[in-house]
């Protein structure tokens, strides 16, 4: 041994050496194991993640599946083209639900969502899935159908596309959360973006446009609720033990007391007089929610304002818009109080959002998780999977959803009710107006509502943007949707 | 005798070496035939006769002990040209320039090779190649040739070329460490001790609390965390080799993760990583600082056991995956397989580097070889943890493989050191 290690040490360089060498051993080990974690158990949950480019990559080489409507009718499918596959859309209003696959762009809508199904690896197929992934089998890709309904989408969209402007419908069943139409505009083209001779000019052009056609705006558009909000409010109150029937004093413009400075609540009819909860609602009293509002406190607002899912993304199948309270999330002023109690303030909402209150209202305080697609199928048409998910839950108590229920049909059936528009001959409809006011404009218009009031098959919720009259603009568009919905 | 049997176990692993390299090179042509120009059949070639000659050039200078780390090295860097050679994006010709830089790198191998006639000469200017280190460490903040590249102010450059001179310096400090530590090893390890704490004496550690501040430096002012993190574990490894001392392996782990936290609550970029670590997927960082990362393990997932195939994944998608995520693209089209194929030819670096390590015959050559071997496992181990996201992500590069000249030219200098202390053990002792 030529080794001159120190005597004096209490170990050899020798001995040091083996030990940071078995350190290093193991963490190789450690680090092993991390790899063998993403290659072989998370490869699943990753494979399937609607952002992973290579659920498109396939596009050109192999078809996709179809995706259908509720009567079969075909909404997306792939031909072949002497580029190979190319993927063609059916039914432009339905663009931003359907979505696009493109190669080069990605996917969005039920082509993002249902990627996996519809390369024929759906999760509820796991031997098609492990044949695909390991053994380069793919299995013929069956089809997604969606809720959609083809009658009450063409009803939607006609009737979106007679404003001339921009806004959203959006129209579910309250009993199961399926949405039976969608329509938002502007839209696009999902053909151009798809093709690869024309993708990149189409997505430039999309992109590039100041009206965001690539928006859904029914399920991304962000507006503040207006007086639509007041089924929230209401709830709110009744559950916190305002009695409905006393009369509250409204004389415009309010101000709860002189520290508000030349801060007023404004009365949309500058009215003066005495108002029930029933009168409040019918005649859209901004005043009179206020006043309920700063009387049950922000704290108690924020509550159910969270309970009916504001603030939150609704859990769906394609991703949807979460909007916001306020923007700290709480209420901690008197004056945001106020405003918010008939749905100004900070509040932002989508459509998507507003037709679920409406369906929980209308369904005892059940409020339902939305969905797009209704089953996947495979090649030969059998079922792999259902899609029905169950309720969020309940989110006020029976009595006090049938109480609010009661005053929406005054809302549209009482006298001088605002939502008069949303009337359907021989079904007691339920529904509410809205005015949002925005900084960019004319305010919007909102109309949300269910039908049949005792026992809803349909809830709706439409945006106007800009709308000259507010609700009033768009509550007779609700009304002809639920109409076509109800088969009338 | 004849050249070629002076070194014979190394001439048999080098035709394994050539043909991983045609057989790579073909399998990556032949999955994108559209792609294929007919002169990339000239750098496998090119590759091999550069091999041939460094190998006849080791044979001819008689240098006697390990033949395995140059073939395990040169079938390393066959690796990253096949990878490169995969991921080459269209519009830059990165394959040209890693070959390029792989002849720079060979020149710099043969260098280290004859110039410092007395390797144990290195230890008499030790304080020389700190002050060096020191120079090139903070040569990036320097006006004119400090560069700053993808946020991390770590380059110095020179017209076009690009180098990032903390890739030598962890070498120069490895010659520092290994011989200030042999001539002080002792007092060092010579501890009072009170009650179970011992404590060492202070100003013979003054140097390596001095390093811990400058690492510390690098990452608040070169954003650079992962040299930050490779010259602390750097030195760490050299003051365990030295003292066998756990205890300075605790102070500084817990230096670091102080250093760290103060760090993290202080630096918005630091502050950002470890976000990006924890919550890659969350809809806010997914598509902005966590994107590199999520498309990563997206080819990680696609791996499966016996991978994509060369040239049948998507690894192209993940932004700069030459330089910072080639393991993953490895392993994407390799599978699991072939990720640990690439881990175990590591660990065997590693472990032949620790062998001469144990073998060599003064404290300085151990401490020397077991450092320089410590670098690449500790490198590996740093990236391949961040691409798996099991520790944050870092900008270090994967030894030999990963795309970038700095890293190649040193870690083939770093092999030629390995290869003489191997040499000088074996003369020393007479045999083989």
């Amino acid at each position: 041994m030529t080794r001159t290690a120190a005597p004096t040490s209490t170990r050899t360089i020798g001995e040091n050496i083996r030990g940071l060498s078995v350190a290093i051993a193991i963490a190789f080990l450690v680090t092993s194991a991390g790899v063998g974690y993403w290659t072989l158990v998370a490869s699943d949950e990753l494979a399937s993640d609607p952002f992973n480019p290579r659920l498109v990559a396939a596009i050109r080489d192999r078809p996709r599946g179809k995706i259908v409507d509720n009567a079969n009718g075909v909404l997306a499918e792939s031909v072949k083209t002497q580029d190979g596959w190319t993927r063609k859309y059916r039914d432009r209003s339905l663009a931003h639900v359907v979505g696009f696959a493109s190669f080069k762009y990605g996917a969005s809508g039920i082509e993002a969502a249902y990627a996996d199904s519809l390369v024929g690896q759906d999760p509820g197929d796991p031997i098609a899935t492990w044949r695909a992934r390991y053994l380069n089998e793919h299995e013929e890709p069956g089809s997604v159908v969606l809720g959609i309904d083809p009658k009450v989408q063409k009803v939607a969209t006609d009737a979106l596309a007679s404003t001339g402007r921009k806004g959203a419908i959006i129209a579910l069943d309250p009993r199961n959360g399926a949405i039976v139409a969608s329509v938002s505009l502007p839209n696009f083209d999902p053909n151009q973006v798809a093709d690869p001779r024309t993708e990149d000019l189409a997505w430039q052009q999309v992109n590039g446009d100041e009206s965001k056609p690539l928006i859904d705006r029914a399920r991304q558009g962000l507006y503040a609720p207006g007086s639509t909000f007041k089924l929230v409010t209401g709830s709110a109150a009744l559950e916190t033990g305002v009695n409905p029937d006393t009369k509250v004093r409204v004389d415009d413009p309010w101000q709860a007391d002189p520290s508000w400075g030349q801060y007023y609540v404004r009365s949309a009819s500058k009215a003066h007089g005495d108002f029930t909860m029933a009168d409040g609602y019918r005649l859209s009293e901004n005043i009179y929610f206020a006043k309920v509002g700063i009387q049950i406190g922000g704290q108690k607002l924020a509550e159910y304002a969270n309970r009916f899912g504001v603030g939150a993304a609704p859990k769906c199948d394609v991703t949807a818009a979460k909007g916001q309270l306020s923007n700290t999330g709480t209420l901690d002023r008197p004056t945001l109080v106020a405003d918010t109690s008939y749905g100004q303030g900070e509040l932002l909402v989508s459509p998507l959002q507003m037709a679920l209150i409406a369906a929980a209202i209308g369904r005892g305080g059940v409020m339902p998780t939305p969905h797009y697609a209704v089953e996947v199928r495979d090649s030969s048409g059998n079922t792999i999977r259902s899609i029905a998910p169950g309720p969020v839950g309940q989110v006020v108590r029976p009595d006090t959803a049938a109480r609010i229920a009661g005053y929406l049909v005054g809302a549209v059936e009482g006298p001088g009710a605002f939502a008069f528009g949303a009337r359907i001959q021989g079904v007691h409809v339920a529904g509410k107006t809205g005015t949002a006011e925005n900084p960019a404009g004319p305010p919007h218009g909102w109309f949300i509502g269910f039908a049949p009031a005792e026992n809803p098959q349909v809830a709706v919720a439409v945006i106007i943007e800009n709308s000259g009259q507010g609700g009033v603009d768009a509550a007779p568009l609700g009304g002809r949707v639920m109409q076509a919905a109800l088969g009338r | 005798m004849t050249l070629l049997l002076r070194r014979p176990s190394e001439v048999g692993l080098l035709i394994w070496v050539a043909a991983l390299a045609v057989t790579g090179s073909v399998a990556v042509a032949a999955a994108n035939a559209a792609a294929f120009d007919r002169r990339q059949v000239l750098i496998p070639i090119a590759f091999i006769a550069l091999i041939a000659v460094l190998h006849v050039f080791l044979a001819w200078r008689g240098l006697r002990g390990d033949q395995l780390l140059f073939p395990l090295a040169a079938g390393l860097s066959a690796v990253g040209l096949i990878v490169v050679q995969r991921l080459q994006p269209v519009d830059q010709p990165l394959l040209v320039q890693q070959l390029s830089w792989m002849v720079v790198a060979a020149g710099a191998f043969a260098a280290t090779i004859l110039i410092p006639r007395d390797l144990t000469a290195l230890a008499r200017f030790k304080w020389t190649w700190a002050l060096l280190g020191l120079a090139l460490l903070v040569s990036p903040l320097l006006p004119v040739i400090g560069r700053e590249i993808n946020g991390a102010r770590i380059w110095i450059g020179i017209s076009r070329f690009n180098f990032e001179p903390w890739e030598a310096v962890k070498i120069l400090l490895v010659v520092f460490f290994a011989a200030y530590l042999e001539e002080y090893r002792e007092v060092i390890t010579h501890t009072r001790r009170v009650g179970p704490f011992a404590i060492p004496p202070l100003p013979y550690l003054l140097p390596i609390v001095a390093m811990w501040g400058i690492a510390m430096g690098v990452v608040i002012f070169e954003k650079d965390l992962g040299a930050a993190a490779l010259f602390l574990g750097i030195f760490l490894a050299m003051l365990f080799l030295a003292t066998g001392e756990l205890l300075y392996t605790l102070i500084g782990l817990v230096l670091t993760v102080v250093g760290g936290f103060a760090v993290y609550n202080l630096i918005g970029h630091v502050h950002v990583r470890i976000e990006t670590w924890l919550h890659p997927f969350s809809d806010d960082l997914r598509f902005s600082a966590g994107y590199q990362i999520v498309q990563g393990l997206f080819a990680l997932g696609n791996a499966g056991l016996l991978g994509a195939g060369l040239g049948n994944g998507m690894p192209d998608r993940i932004p700069i995956v030459w330089s910072d995520f080639v393991f993953n693209a490895f392993a994407e089209e390799t599978g699991f397989a072939g990720a640990m194929v690439l881990l175990a030819l590591y660990l065997l670096f590693f472990y032949r580097g620790m062998l001469i390590a144990l073998r060599a015959p003064t404290p300085f050559l151990q401490l020397l070889a077991g450092g320089l071997s410590f670098i690449v496992a500790f490198q590996t181990l740093v990236i391949v943890g961040g691409n798996a996201r099991l520790i944050p992500l870092t900008g270090v590069t994967l030894p030999f493989v990963a795309y970038g000249g700095s890293s190649l030219v040193t870690n083939w200098m770093l092999v030629a050191l390995l290869i003489r202390v191997s040499d000088v053990t074996a003369r020393a002792r007479g045999t083989e």
